[in-house]
Formats: C-alpha cells, structure tokens, sequence
C-alpha cells in the first residue's frame, strides 16, 4: 500500500513531521512482534498523546489507509504485523497511570501503561492488578485488553475481560465511544476483549484494582505423571477448592529450569504442580488439609509448602523462568496456547507428547492446569526453513487436537495471523461469517489491522456446521416465516421483565431443556427457555449450585435482557439464531477462549437485537455461591456500533429495534 | 550449528571485527548471536533510551534486528546510513538488556560490531583523535593534558566559552568536558601520585594499570586504590599512561585495540612469568579484559595468551579486606552500577556485599527500573540523551534520599557529580575504592 503525499502531510500537521515516519529503518523494525510474521508497515506514527489518536484515525479513514496499534508488541500471534503494509500507531508513549482510587477500586490508565508498573504502583497501596500475564514486566494494559491476556491467577480472578470497568474507544472511522460496564446494552467491552485492534483503537481504560491478600501460602507438589497432576486439579475443583494459582510443568520443562534458575523443583519428577491458596489463615489451614488429602490420593510424591516469603518466591521464580529457560537454548520458541475443558487435559496432552514425538521435536509442556490452557514450548532455528515448517505444522496438529478435544486453538494469546488458518477448525462457517460481520460493522472500509482473525476464503475449509436441535430448528423456520413475510418479532422468554402485550411475541419457551451437568468441569449447559426455578432445581438434584438467582424468568431472558451483568463471566459458551436464520455456536466447556470475537459479551444484555439465543453453558460450583444481583430491565443507548451491527446482522428488522426505535 | 549459510556485516574485512562472541551459552557468530533474539521484548523495559523515547529504533530489540536485517542484506545500510547510525549510536552499550535478557544476548557487541562496519566515529572528530594519542603518543597526550588542565585552570576555558568559541563546529564537547571536570587538584595529591608513579618496587607483587581519569583527573582515586593495596600488603607497581585498548576497543578500530591488549599481554608476561595480578579502578577495563580472549579467537596462540592475562585481571573490589568494619551513623547510600556490557557478575555482587556489609541498612537497593550513569563517554556521543538518562538516576537517587552514590568508575562519578550538583546537591557520587576516604 502506498500511502497518499497529502496524507502523510495531513498526519505530519497533526502530530509533528518528527511523529511521522517513513524511513527505512524505523519501518523495518516495526515490521515484527514476537511470533514469526514479519511484515513492513508503510509509515510509522508515533502518538504524542491520546488526543491524536481520533484525528488520525479520520485521516486515515479518509485515505482508506490501514493501521495497526502496536504497543509493546510481546505477542505470540503476529497481531501486531502490518499485512497490506499501512500505518503502525505506536501507542507505548500513552503510559501514564492517570489515577489510582483506592476508595472505589479503579485504576485509571492509558493503554501503554506497563502492566508490571500499575502492580508495582498498587503493591504499597495494598492493592493489585489480578490479571498477570508471563510478560508483565514488558506487556501493556491496552495490548492486554486487545489480546484479553490472562495468566497464572485466571482461574480465581479471570482474565483482563472481567477487570475492565471503563474503556475510552476510538472507531476506525474516528467516531470516539466511551464505553462502560454499567452501561445497559451488549458488553461492548467483552467484546473489545481480544479483538486484537480490529475494531479500532483503545483510548483509555478504567481497571479494577483489588485488595491484596494478606495471607498466601504455595505449594509444590510432585507427582509420577502426567495425568496424576491433571486428574488432582479435576478433584480440587469438585471438591469446590479454587486455588489462586494453580500451575503445572512437565519434566522437560523442571530440567530447564533447574538449569537455568536453580528454583529448587526435584528434576526426576514427571510432573509437577505449584499451587497457591489465599484467603484468612483459617480458611487456607482448612483447604491446605482437604488439598494434601487429594493430592496424595492422586499418588503425589511430595507435597513441600513453601515455609518462608523467600522459599514462595524461590517457586515462583522457577515458573516465571520458564520460557527463559527454554528461549536460551534455541533462536526460536514458539509457545503453542490451546485450551481444552479441564476433563480433557490428560488426553490432549498425551495426544500432544505424541504429535511433538512423531514429528522429533524438543518442546517442553506447561499449563494453567486450573484453566485446561497449556503452553508446548517448541525450540527451534527459523533460520533453517524445514525445521520451522515443520514445527509449523506439529503446532497446526496440536491445536486440531484441541479443538477435537472441545478446546479452542487459543486461551489467552490471541489469533493474529499466526493462528488465523487453524480458527477454520475451532469455528462453522456460520460464526466465522458472523465474526466477519462483526467486523465488517465497526471497520467497513477494512482499515483495521486487517486480515487478522479471521481465516481467508473459511467457506470450504471452515469446520462443517452441526444441524441445530429440533426446536432450534423449528424456531429457525418460523424466523424464515416471518422473515419472508416481513413480520418483525418481539422476542421474550418468560415475558417477566419486558412484559410485553404484543401480538408478534415469539417465545424461547419452547426450549427447555437441561442438556448437561458436568460435574467434571464443573460446566451446565442448557436451553435458554430453561426457567431460573428449573435450574435451581435440576442443579440442587444434583448437588451444585450456579450464581443465578431463583426466579419465573427464563435463562436466556436473564443473560440476554442485560438485568443481570454480574452473570457474564459465567458464562462460557452459547448457541443464537441469527435473524437470517442461521445458527452460530461459540465456547463450550472452556475457562478461558481468545478466538474469535467474543460472542457471550456480544449477545449479553443485546435485548434481542442482535440475535436469539438458544443455548447456554456456563459454570456451576461445588458450594453455594453468592447470587448475581438482578437490576430492573432498561433499555440500552444505540451507539453507533451497535446501530452498525444491527445493521450488518439484521438489515430488514426483524428482530427488536434497537432503544428509541430506529436502527439506522 | 545449522547447516546454512551464515551471512556476516563485512565479509571484506574479517581483521576489523571480532570472529566470535563469547557469550554464557559458548562462543557465537554475531550473526548467530543476534539470531537468538526471539524478539520476547524482555530486554524492553530494562532499556534507559526505550523508556525515554517509547520506540522501537531506541530499544534493544530492535538494535538486534537491525543487526540481522544488516547481515541477512535486507536492509541496505549506505542508502540509510544516518537512521541507522542514529539507532547504533544511542545505545548506551549498558548491558541492562543482556541482564534481562533469558538468551543473554549481547546487543552492546553487535552495537559496535555494526559501528565497526559502517565505520561510525561516533565521538567528536577533534575528541577521538586526542584521545586515540594515549595509546599512540603517550607523552604528547600526558603533555597535552596537563597543559590543558593548566590553561583550564587559568580560566582559559571559561573564557572561551563566554566568547561562543566553544560552539564552532567541533568543539561543544568542550563545554560537557568543562563541566564535569574536578577543580585542579592539590599540589599534595599530584606531589603524592608523581612520587608513586616514580616508585618501582625491586619484587611488585601487583600491578596497577589507572584508569584515565584516576591518572589525570582524580588523583585522589589512584591514591585511594594504592592505599587499599598497600592495606594487603602489596607492593605495587604501577603502569601510568598506558592505554587498555578499550578506547579503540569502542570507539576507533579493533585492530589497534587489538595491538593495544597484545602489548598490555607482553609487558605483563615479562614480569614474573605473567602471574602478577593487575587491578584496574575502571568496571569498564575490567570488564574488557576479562573478556580480552575473545579479540583473538582467530589467534589460537594469543586467545590463550590473553585468556592468561585475563585471569590476573582483578578490580578494587578485591582488594578490599574481607570484614569490613560497619560505618557509624551515615546518610543513604546505594550503588551506580553504570557500566559498558555488563551489569552482572563478580565485581557487582562484590560491590554490593561491601556496600551492605559496611552501611547495613543505610544501603539502599536500586529499583527495577533505576537508570545507571551512561558510561564510557556516552554523553560525549550523545549528550542529550545522556543528560536525561542521568537525571533518571538523580531523580531517584533523591526519591531515595540518598546521601552517597558508589560508582565503579571514575568518569560516571565526575558525570554523575555534575549532574547532582545541579539538581541535586544533598547528594555526592564517589567511586567505590574512596569508600574509606
């Protein structure tokens, strides 16, 4: 892409001739992240300060220019790699932490912030960031929130999407959002969670800051296999303990690291687990009990608790030096990120050792055990193209193996073009169209960070579609009846919150259905005409519990009329119809899922706007938990990206209009 | 090693550059070296001219990928010569990368490998030659420097100064060189150190090779070592005007370093088989040395040579004596570590160990991100840069409240000196053998 004289003209008053680059070698060392893409951008601007960025977005939208926000460009994806060339917008200027309270629980920061720095200004408040990516140190809030990163702590506290309050946004064409949890409305910040900069900009965030745990014990425990350690992670979740941090490491991996950081771990281990608990002292001395019962049941060898903050921090030391120890030995690593429901981790990862054996390659295997997410930690020499090829494709095998397990491709790393064929595996071309769509709403002109996502050409090589259930399909064919007879619809569940007298309500009643409890990943799935009372009842049959209230209304009419946002990260998969009658399925038993757009945030609180949805999984527990609150219905703002999905999805209006009646 | 074709800077003159790199994972080709880099952007934050300009052109990821981009002919450097000088010249070649670095890549030695290429002069013209004449014409250059410091005494250089004449092309390192200059030093220390220098012992027992600054401007410093020596009942024997070959070895060109360290090698090989220990007041000597063996890697009879020599190569922090006596009631100190390559290894924790066990809790401990004092010269190369990366270090030398600031060489303590002088002056940098005075 050549970009136009008058545009970098355009640019350079703007922000300064000295913020605009063109030569060479700027451009040649913005052409890379840390995955194996490497792409010259055409032009290089670097932000003086958030202002600019909406100006320059209009400018760029104006030349059809495409741009890509680059921060500190850590990730393992190819994100951040200009593909058609275009314009790179360097944001890691924008790293001022503009305010810390304390008092309401917020931090107030610019997206190049350095996510290490926000935890090192907490640390002496008392507080922390929970979210913690391996690369804390090096990566930024706003690079956190496009790749939704998460780490060790995600199976307690959930990754960057559940601890954005308010985010500052900017369109690709310009057009500047301010969007906002308490907003009612689809959770447009979900949705911006692991975009990865396709929708536009981030401007500004509002973080969710907690109070640190005054009293943390961890633990390092040892077992023979494997499956041992997996199986231990199942066993604590059933038994409703959720660590702070539960992570596992395999052979190769301790040996490296014993090499490398001298952490103290037994090299002749199999596997082994560092778990960590917090809470008040009582508590941890009651879990720590039932926890060294259940590992010493799944045969752990040795079950060492960390005695001093020097010994905890010794462990920790080794787990963060993982990649190091491996990055040392080879040019290259290539850290692989699927996820599967926690069930299935022994199976993946033996399917794993055995792709990585067959094709003779060194990797290394650690994971959030709690979460089903494991990193194989390939080394290699791109430098010499038939051992990068073939790594490239033993990955492609591994995360085939994972979306055959009911995993995704990727758990908090992200798509970008690295991973972007293999989301034909994970993903029907139904979804695929409608992230397609997604995009085509917020960014027509395809301007940013293009090509990334979404697989080119998915239409053959897409994962075929399962045909819905039959009262999916027959809801499916009176949408098409409708729809042909142009015949808009108010959709309702159990009618108890929009109370509607009309005459062309169309029930989700009609599914009712509980499909499963699993009680292995601690996962329900069920229709979404199920009422509250239902599944309070089917689920206290089988002894577990969800963070739904009791109540007449349905499960969908509780997710989709947006009275109930504390529920959303519950939730971890859906099934909708879409008003051209096509049925999209997202996430499944999974703790955590980067791919894609997130389609739960999109529907969450869509009124029915968007689509119907047909089918919940979310997570159930051991013990009883505190139910979300319920706030009364209202009806949402149409901002100009939902009026622009509304648009996409649901051009004739069949489906609800959008708050104060107009989709246009 | 990989079975394909291994690219280098400059194929055409293999003398001027150095064969291999030794690195903790063995020896490498800078090209392999730099292909290491898995551009993981740890190395990022720990950069002091990427935290000030947030870019990629300053950081050390992207000097390693200018490196390779160079090698691999994909980038053609004639045609882009002032960017790439501009990214090369910047770095402070602090090593700060390398320590966060997991694969330990040295970006400071692909930095002056790639200066070796384009033949970089990244010094001042006039500054570069009058300091390349301590190793070529070591009595002009003590002359000249003395003449200098006379005239600088007599306010000549004040003078000029107010006249503008020190802002003609080529001359406004003059200004920097004024201003952090010592006062002229008492008689009484010149007396002291003139007599040593003319003291020979008949059976030396350690050698003292003295760091530019210590010869010429800080007398007091060399004293202090001698004294330190003398503590361990040492006779020593001291190597004035002797250049290290670090200077060419940075800024000038590898061969002459080269010729500088095999000197360095003979002379010290004519004094008692070459077992003498030699100890340098220079973190920066020291750590050149040790890593001398690597300037001969396609010299199997001078590497050993030289990996010989290097082994006698000590720093002041072994002279001091193993129980140190704890300092009565004292201001905060804490520890530049500003220094060339490295930021890591035996005279660091060395001087730490001293520092804690002499000041107990009055030591405080540099942050993750604290700025060293740019080394070796830096503000010379790039004074603005090297302003702001010290006041980094001033700033939170008084966030700390310290009262003394321990640096491992001579000239990061005149820097820093100057510097805390004008913004901070409840604070004093020392160098670290002056710990006693």
């Amino acid at each position: 892409m050549k970009i136009p004289a008058p545009a970098i003209r355009a640019l350079q008053q703007l922000v300064g001739k000295e913020n605009v680059l063109t030569d060479d070698v700027s451009l040649s060392l913005y052409a890379y992240d840390c995955s194996l893409s490497r792409t010259r951008p055409d032009a290089l601007i670097n932000l003086p300060n958030e202002q600019a960025i909406a100006p320059i977005l209009r400018i760029l939208h104006q030349y059809a220019i495409a741009f890509v926000a680059r921060a500190a460009a850590t990730n393992h994806a190819g994100s951040c790699a200009a593909l058609n060339g275009g314009v790179i917008v360097n944001t890691a200027g924008l790293n001022r932490i503009l305010q810390i309270n304390t008092q309401e629980g917020y931090a107030l920061v610019e997206p190049g912030v350095i996510t290490g720095d926000l935890q090192d200004q907490l640390a002496p408040l008392g507080f922390f960031y929970a979210p913690d990516p391996a690369s804390e140190r090096v990566c930024t809030l706003g690079g956190n929130l496009a790749q939704n990163a998460s780490g060790a702590r995600c199976m307690k506290y959930g990754g960057t999407i559940d601890h954005v309050l308010e985010a500052d946004f900017v369109l690709p064409d310009g057009t500047e959002m301010h969007l906002s949890r308490q907003d009612p409305g689809p959770d447009w910040i979900g949705l911006l969670a692991g975009s990865e900069g396709t929708l536009g900009i981030i401007k500004r965030m509002k973080v969710k800051i907690l109070p640190a745990a005054k009293h943390i014990k961890t633990f390092l425990v040892t077992f023979p296999s494997l499956a041992d350690s997996v199986q231990t992670v199942s066993d604590l979740a059933a038994q409703g303990i959720i660590p702070r941090c539960v992570e596992a490491m395999d052979q190769v991996t301790t040996r490296a690291v014993e090499e490398f950081a001298h952490a103290g771990y037994p090299a002749d281990a199999q596997a082994l687990l560092i778990l960590e608990l917090d809470g008040t002292p009582a508590q941890i001395e009651k879990e720590e009990k039932q926890l060294e019962s259940i590992c010493l049941q799944n045969h752990a060898q040795q079950f060492i608790p960390a005695k001093t903050e020097e010994e905890r921090q010794k462990l920790w030391f080794g787990r963060r030096a993982a990649y190091a120890a491996m990055a040392r030995l080879a040019p290259n690593v290539m850290v692989g990120d699927g996820t599967v429901p926690r069930s299935e981790l022994p199976r993946a990862l033996q399917k794993v050792r055995q792709i990585l054996d067959d094709n003779h390659i060194y990797a290394s295997l650690l994971f959030h055990a709690g979460d089903g997410n494991f990193h194989p930690q390939i080394v290699f020499d791109e430098r010499n193209k038939p051992d990068a090829v073939r790594v490239t494709r033993a990955l492609k095998e591994i995360l085939q193996a994972c979306v055959d397990c009911g995993g995704t491709v990727s758990g908090e790393h992200g798509v970008g073009v690295e991973k972007r064929a293999v989301m034909a595996y994970q993903y029907d071309a139904p979804t695929l169209d409608l992230f397609a769509k997604i995009k085509r709403a917020a960014d027509p002109q395809n301007i940013a960070n293009p090509l990334k996502l979404i697989p080119l050409d998915y239409a053959n090589k897409a994962r075929p579609a399962l045909p819905p259930a039959p009262a999916v399909q027959a809801l499916a064919e009176m949408l098409r009846i409708r729809r042909e007879a142009h015949d808009p619809i108010a959709l309702i569940g159990g009618n108890t919150r929009l109370r509607t007298h009309a005459p062309n309500t169309l029930s989700t009643r009609s599914l009712n259905r509980i499909l499963e409890i699993d009680k292995t990943n601690y996962t329900a799935t069920a229709e979404a005409g199920v009422t509250l009372d239902e599944l309070a009842q089917a689920l206290a049959k089988e002894n577990v519990f969800c963070a739904l209230p009791a109540g007449k209304g349905t499960l969908g009419g509780a997710f989709a009329s947006g009275c109930m946002p504390d529920f959303y990260p519950h939730v971890l998969g859906l099934q909708a119809l879409l008003p051209d009658g096509s049925c999209v399925r997202y996430g499944g038993k999974l703790m955590k899922n980067a791919a894609g757009y997130h389609l739960t945030r999109l529907f969450a609180g869509s009124q029915g706007t968007l689509g119907l949805v047909t089918q919940l999984t979310f997570k159930i527990f051991a013990q009883p938990v505190r139910p979300v609150r319920a706030c009364s219905f209202r009806p949402g703002k149409a901002t100009p990206l939902w009026r622009a999905l509304k648009t996409q999805l649901d051009p004739e209006g069949l489906f609800p209009s959008l708050p104060g009646g107009t989709n246009a | 090693m990989p079975d394909f074709y291994t690219p280098q800077l400059d194929p055409q003159h293999p003398a001027r550059h150095l064969c291999r790199l030794e690195t903790p994972f063995g020896a490498r080709t800078v090209y392999d070296s730099v292909s290491y880099c898995n551009r993981c952007g740890s190395c990022q934050q720990a950069c002091p001219t990427y935290l000030l300009t947030s870019q990629e052109t300053f950081s050390p990821r992207g000097r390693n990928q200018l490196v390779r981009l160079a090698a691999e002919g994909k980038l053609n450097l004639t045609r882009n010569r002032r960017q790439a000088e501009e990214t090369l010249n910047s770095c402070l070649l602090c090593g700060r990368c390398t320590q966060a670095c997991a694969g330990k890549i040295p970006t400071a030695e692909h930095m002056l490998e790639l200066r070796r290429t384009l033949r970089t002069q990244a010094l001042p013209a006039l500054l570069f030659k009058l300091l390349s004449w301590r190793g070529t014409r070591p009595t002009a250059f003590r002359r000249l420097v003395h003449t200098g410091l006379w005239l600088r005494r007599l306010g000549l250089l004040r003078f000029a100064r107010g006249c503008g004449f020190t802002r003609l092309p080529g001359l406004s390192w003059l200004n920097h060189a004024d201003d952090i200059l010592p006062a002229f030093p008492p008689a009484a220390q010149r007396r002291a150190l003139h007599q040593a220098f003319a003291n020979t012992p008949a059976e030396p027992t350690l050698i003292y090779l003295p760091s530019l600054e210590a010869e010429f401007f800080l007398p007091q410093l060399a004293l202090s070592v001698l004294q330190l020596a003398s503590q361990k009942k040492h006779q020593t024997l001291l190597w004035p005007n002797t250049s290290s070959g670090l200077f060419e070895y940075v800024y000038g060109d590898l061969r002459q370093s080269r010729r500088w360290v095999r000197r360095l090698i003979l002379r010290h090989a004519s004094l008692h088989k070459g077992k003498l220990p030699v100890v340098t007041d220079s973190v920066d000597v020291y750590l050149f040395l040790r890593r001398a063996p690597q300037l001969f890697a396609a010299w199997p009879y001078w590497q050993n040579k030289a990996q010989a020599f290097a082994d006698c190569v000590l720093f002041v922090t072994d002279l001091f004596p193993p129980k140190l006596s704890p300092a009565g009631a004292s201001a905060r100190v804490r520890l530049d570590c500003g220094a060339l390559f490295s930021r890591e290894g035996k005279p660091f924790e060395e001087a730490r160990k001293i520092l804690k066990t002499h000041f107990k809790k009055n030591f405080v401990e540099c942050l993750y991100k604290d700025a060293g004092t740019p080394a070796f010269g830096y503000s010379f190369v790039r004074g603005n840069l090297g302003e702001k990366i010290c006041m980094s270090a001033v700033r939170s030398i008084a966030r700390t409240q310290t009262g003394t600031v321990f640096t491992l060489s001579g000239l990061a303590a005149l820097e820093l000196n100057f510097q805390l002088k004008r913004f901070y002056p409840q604070a004093k940098a020392d160098h670290l053998a002056r710990l006693n005075g």
